[in-house]
């Protein structure tokens, strides 16, 4: 073994086996929680899955719940003893140029006159929805997402924020994460001022792949002096965390070329990255049709472009959160899964665990109480509920105890690694054993191929399984068919 | 008696469901009062006193309105029950609320009428213990009237604590401790509890602020004497909070 810190790769190359059956293990023992990335598993159990953002899925909210649905929502969750706290989210869909690779809910236009349009009518349902949440329920999150948040020149970002900080009781505490996502290509140093100044102390940042080759087929230019001048911006006006966006097994990539941007990025030595696989999905996402799938790395190729962000990110000190994501071990999402207090919501992972999140904007997600809903996902039909003083709301769902239920352990698996059975049993007076049978059952197979082990009053994933929390948490979600499909999948060799 | 899980807990409920037509459930709220003056349940069907399990009430209904003739009260078997005036200016008045064991519709015991609103906060199920007249309980079975009357009294004692000149922090911790007490009684944990209710009934009940109401509760739960999570509630320092509700007690 070597010193704490290092990295140690195993080789087991077994007599007379072919090249391409050859196992590959990676171990990071220096971190604070070990994992392995373990090439043959990642490849056993490369299938799709939910990212677990929310518990049930998006799939399953359904058209009646409505306006009046989550009119109930909001004056249930008014009712606790000590309401939650808020989360805000405001989709913004607009972006000037199309990715090819992306399946975000965006609107492609130049026309900045339909930003101002949206924001107007941003300020109209701000001023239905605000008033459903008691005065003294403080905002502690605020989220920019989209499309390109920064569509919006930062004069417009700031009326939104003011329209929300009017409606809402924003918290003065320095810990409150307002967070913006941005397009590199079309921020400056001074509008990076602006937004700092405006409130917001995070940042996520676009990148994919520096590489000029992947850039073309993925119809994204992004020069990386600009990009490093942007996070310079962001660390000077005060951002406390950066976080940069990869994909890997986009068109045209290598390892060569993916490995020069990791070494790019790694030394502008942002607070976080997170590492997105590509999914290809054209008859989903219109703008992939424009991606050659002769481009694409096949199943290997992916697998060794992983294998190489992992090696790079872990050999520059970066702790793997969970999921996509990793950060450096002073970021607090690292102290936060250290210390237990991760959290995951539709923001990815948090530190602000137990607040209500309401959405704003085409397709925004809200999740109060035990409800969830979605606004209109298409621009036209947002614009004309609200338009006719309507609440947007598309779909959505009340959660069932045995959603509650399922929800808190595949929390725990996402963000701990692990389930603390007891608690469990206790909090909600179940026999987990009874309870979780046939899940128990599918866990068996996991646990034979050693991604999680069972001690009593534990699940808990291995180093490996840390790698593939996603396939732990499939297990208990019920709305998948799931049930023995463990089996279905012979080993191979 | 072992302690219990709070009321809600689906590992089985301390109200027991254990009676028929001709015997009282073992956890009946009414059987010691009739048992006491001689009636088993036949003589009090032959009365036309009927005791039966009715429910369930989902949320928002009312059991009885101010005004309705008066002709049962009823023990809360599941759930929780408000009752509640309209002030002048139609403002609700929160009145009290009914756990498990508890008995509604006392106070109309001596009028012909409910003089306030009862309404379930939650899936409620009660025991009515329903008479065909009024004058059945005072003239045919004055003992057993008597008998309840003493509930009553427990019941006015409860409610005149809570409005004295008395702190936020006393009240809260005063109205805590009283509904630890309760829940104990019934076998169920002291220091953890659901609060059914919903803040603005409490702050109402109290006379109050809801805000205030959070704001003492997160202070207490700051200072490590109760932890809240969603609507449960656990008491960390019960002595703590004797000492705040010792003001309003006097006890």
């Amino acid at each position: 073994m070597g010193a704490p810190g290092s990295l140690i790769r195993v080789n087991a190359a077994p007599c007379g086996v072919p090249h391409t059956a050859r196992m590959q293990t990676t171990t990071f023992p220096g971190q604070s929680a070990a994992w392995t990335f373990d090439r043959d598993l990642l490849r056993r159990y490369d299938r799709p899955g939910p990212r677990y953002t929310s518990y049930p899925t998006a799939p399953q909210f359904t058209g009646d719940f409505g306006e009046a649905g989550f009119r109930e929502a909001a004056r249930r969750s008014n009712e606790e003893p000590i309401p939650r706290r808020l989360s805000l989210y405001v989709h913004v869909p607009f972006c000037t140029s199309p990715c090819f690779y992306c399946g975000c809910n965006r609107v492609i236009t130049r026309d900045a006159g339909k930003g101002v349009a949206y924001v107007e009518r941003l300020r109209r349902e701000i001023g239905m929805v605000a008033p459903l949440f008691d005065r003294d329920r403080e905002v502690v999150q605020l989220h920019l997402g989209g499309g390109t948040p920064n569509f919006l020149p930062p004069r417009l970002v700031g009326g939104l924020v003011d329209a929300l900080a009017g409606a809402f009781t924003f918290s003065h505490d320095p810990a409150r994460d307002f967070s913006i996502e941005l397009d590199p290509r079309h921020v400056t140093p001074d509008d990076i001022a602006m937004l700092s100044a405006i409130g917001f102390n995070r940042t996520s940042l676009g990148v994919q792949d520096f590489d000029p080759e992947v850039q073309a087929a993925i119809n994204r230019e992004q020069g990386v002096d600009e990009t490093l001048a942007v996070i310079e911006a962001c660390r000077r006006y005060g951002m406390r965390s950066v976080n940069v966006d990869l994909i890997y097994g986009l068109p045209k990539q290598t390892l060569e070329g993916f490995g020069r941007t990791l070494d790019t990025v790694v030394a502008a030595r942002p607070d976080r990255l997170a590492v997105y696989g590509y999914a290809h999905m054209p008859r989903l996402f219109r703008a992939q049709r424009q991606i050659r799938e002769e481009d694409l790395p096949d199943a290997e190729a992916r697998l060794a472009l992983l294998g190489l962000a992992v090696e790079k990110l872990s050999a520059a000190g970066y702790e793997y959160i969970g999921m996509d994501h990793f950060a450096l071990p002073d970021d607090e999402l690292s102290r936060a899964r250290r210390e237990g207090g991760l959290h995951r919501n539709f923001m990815g992972y948090t530190t602000h665990a137990e607040t209500d999140l309401v959405g704003f904007g085409v397709s925004a997600i809200s999740h109060i109480g035990d409800s969830y809903s979605q606004n209109r996902r298409d621009l036209p039909s947002w614009e004309a509920d609200i338009d006719a003083g309507r609440l947007p709301v598309w779909r959505g769902m009340w959660m069932s105890r045995d959603d509650v239920i399922r929800a808190d352990v595949i929390q725990q698996i996402m963000c701990q690694g692990e389930v603390d059975v007891r608690r469990i049993e206790k909090a909600y007076g179940i026999p987990f054993g009874e309870y979780f049978h046939a899940e128990l059952a599918a866990l068996r197979q996991l646990q034979e191929d050693g991604l999680v082990q069972c001690p009593p009053g534990t699940i808990r994933a291995t180093p490996r399984g840390r790698a593939l929390l996603r396939i732990i948490a499939m297990c208990f979600d019920r709305y998948l068919d799931n049930q023995g499909e463990g089996t279905r999948y012979s080993r191979t060799i | 008696m072992a302690e219990r899980e709070y009321p809600g807990a689906v590992r089985g409920t301390p109200i027991a469901d254990d009676g028929d037509e001709f015997t009282f459930c073992s956890t009946c709220a009414f059987s010691a009062a009739c048992l006491s003056e001689g009636y088993d349940k036949s003589q009090l069907r032959d009365l036309h006193v009927l005791v039966e399990h009715v429910g369930p009430f989902r949320e928002g209904d009312h059991i009885f309105r101010e005004g309705d003739p008066f002709n049962a009260i009823a023990a809360v078997r599941g759930g929780t029950v408000k009752t509640y005036v309209n002030d002048a200016s139609g403002r609700e008045q929160v009145l009290g609320f009914f756990l498990p064991g508890e008995v509604i519709g006392l106070n109309a015991i001596a009028s012909a009428r409910y003089p306030c609103n009862a309404v379930a906060l939650d899936t409620v199920m009660l025991c009515r213990f329903s008479f065909p007249m009024m004058a059945t309980l005072a003239s045919r079975m004055p003992g057993l009237q008597r008998h309840l009357f003493n509930l009553l009294s427990q019941d006015i004692g409860k409610a005149s604590l809570l409005a004295g000149n008395y702190t936020a922090d006393e009240r809260l911790a005063a109205f805590l401790v009283l509904l630890s007490r309760r829940f104990a009684e019934r076998g169920f944990s002291a220091t953890r509890m659901r609060l059914t209710m919903a803040r603005t009934d409490i702050a109402n009940y109290l006379r109050l602020a809801p805000e205030t109401v959070s704001r003492v509760l997160r202070r207490l739960q700051d200072e490590g004497v109760l932890r809240v999570d969603r609507r449960d509630l656990e008491i960390l320092q019960p002595a703590v909070l004797g000492e705040l509700a010792h003001h309003v007690l006097r006890d």
